[in-house]
């Protein structure tokens, strides 16, 4: 059996914003901004996550005004679970074993976490 | 500038596969959302960025640049072989003949083999497109190295001599009979065995090699790095770089013994069988080791010593390809330097099998990424 791989720092970053709140559909320039990812790293995350059904996405419903339908991303069930194994797991390992390579934007707490 | 982008992104995410094209026209759907400036370049930048990631179009650029210089060497080849004057080589209509026959094969094969993806199209690893490109242009620089020993030679009776339309034609046809046999009498008598088929088209490859060992050997070599490459092929990428790395390893090593002893002639056919077998052996290991989850089951040794087996394979056939650059005696090796090879890539990949790699560390070095900027947020 293949082993999981390990998520990125990146994936990581838009994993734990859209467990934030894991009803809610968000989309890529909301992510990006949370996460300060660019959007050529972000939308390739996205479409990973989604390929290993951690993320679903559809278009916006109906027609807003003034600007295209959007297209909006959310975490599975598989996914929230996921998310929140990888970051607890994140959480554990000694910060003194690793060498960060670039700066993302730390992970907001997961919904129905108190402290 | 922005409205150029858009057009840009646009048509090129036409070039992706119809389920990612979708992404592309999610980000341009964001993009007015974006505050104008600066920072909706760098998003629509992002999105040509994303095009080219999931089009794989950098790969498929560089693969037919590769395809181009596989052309241009053969081409030179053939120029190469055209501008050797007959006076200077007795044998260069024969080296003709066979260039041009080589040439047609690296044309043929692919195309042959497309329905049933033999030889094609090429596997999606990176592994796999440069080896391709990379054996097929040192196969056709083969035939300059051939040419330019023939001129060097002169007319002093070593060699086939003087063109002989019956042995090539009469070559030609005995090999396409080889190729054709298996499939042949398979539909005939469906009972044979396959290890029988194999036998008779075996006996029957020799023959052939006896009388035309280049054009063999030439075709043999296309036909088995097409082979290896396709996306069909058994061959891991793993594999292709294990095998080239300690084939060309091997070569270097034979060539500073040959260097030490001041021959590169025969004399060193037992130290290159020698060396091929053992640099072998790390290759199959190598790409044993890569296969994954430890396995204890019967078939999952069968496995590991299968691709050791292969990777093997590459090695003992890069260092002999590498050897007859040097030497053209060294042509046999050619046969004989994958055989040695298979030998120790299987002995390298029953050693993995034996001693499973340690199954790596949990988690991922994004862990303490994580770790840190989280610290650095709340302190």
């Amino acid at each position: 059996m293949p082993r999981p791989r390990a998520f990125s720092a990146q994936t990581l970053a838009v994993m734990a914003a859209l467990a934030c709140q894991p009803s809610a559909w968000r989309h890529g320039y909301d992510l990006a901004t949370e996460t300060g990812l660019k959007s050529g790293t972000l939308y390739p995350i996205l479409i990973r996550l989604a390929d290993r059904q951690l993320v679903e996405a559809c278009w916006e419903e109906g027609q807003p005004a003034g600007r295209p339908r959007r297209h909006l991303y959310r975490l599975t069930g598989d996914g929230l679970a996921a998310a929140k194994s990888a970051l607890a797991i994140a959480a554990e390992v000694p910060a003194k074993a690793m060498r960060p390579t670039r700066r993302v934007a730390a992970p907001r707490r997961l919904a129905g976490e108190n402290s | 500038m922005e409205r150029a982008l858009v057009v840009l992104l646009r048509t090129a995410a036409r070039m992706l596969p119809p389920a990612r094209r979708q992404w592309a026209e999610a980000l341009q759907a964001e993009a007015g959302q974006v505050p104008a400036g600066r920072t909706r370049v760098h998003w629509l930048a992002g999105g040509l960025w994303l095009v080219a990631r999931e089009g794989s179009v950098t790969r498929k650029v560089a693969y037919w640049l590769g395809i181009g210089a596989v052309a241009a060497a053969a081409a030179w080849t053939v120029w190469v072989s055209w501008r050797t004057v007959s006076a200077a080589d007795g044998e260069i209509t024969t080296d003709r003949v066979r260039i041009l026959v080589g040439l047609v094969a690296l044309i043929v094969l692919p195309w042959a083999g497309r329905k049933r993806g033999w030889f094609g199209p090429v596997g999606s690893g990176a592994a796999a497109r440069a080896f391709r490109v990379v054996g097929c242009a040192a196969v056709c620089g083969l035939g300059v190295a051939l040419i330019r020993i023939d001129s060097h030679a002169g007319n002093n009776g070593i060699g086939y001599g003087a063109f002989n339309w019956m042995r090539e034609v009469g070559g030609l046809t005995l090999f396409g009979a080889v190729l054709a046999m298996p499939p042949v009498l398979k539909a005939r008598w469906p009972q044979l065995e396959a290890s029988t088929l194999w036998s008779l088209a075996g006996l029957a490859g020799v023959v052939v090699w006896a009388i035309m060992p280049v054009q063999l050997l030439t075709i043999g070599y296309f036909a088995a790095i097409l082979a290896a490459t396709s996306r069909r092929s058994p061959v891991t990428g793993t594999s292709l770089v294990a095998g080239t790395v300690t084939g060309l390893a091997t070569g270097l090593i034979i060539f500073g013994l040959a260097a030490i002893s001041g021959d590169i002639g025969l004399t060193v056919v037992y130290p290159v069988v020698a060396s091929i077998f053992a640099l072998a052996i790390p290759a199959g290991i190598a790409s044993a080791w890569r296969l994954g989850e430890t396995d204890n089951s019967k078939e999952g040794r069968e496995t590991r010593i299968r691709q050791g087996l292969l990777a093997g394979t590459v090695s003992g056939a890069v260092c002999s390809l590498l050897l007859t650059y040097a030497f053209i005696g060294f042509g046999l090796m050619m046969v004989f330097g994958p055989m040695i090879g298979v030998v120790g890539g299987a002995v390298g990949g029953a050693i993995a099998a034996d001693h499973p790699r340690n199954s790596p560390r949990q988690g991922s070095w994004a862990a303490g990424l994580f770790f840190i900027a989280r610290d650095g947020q709340t302190s």
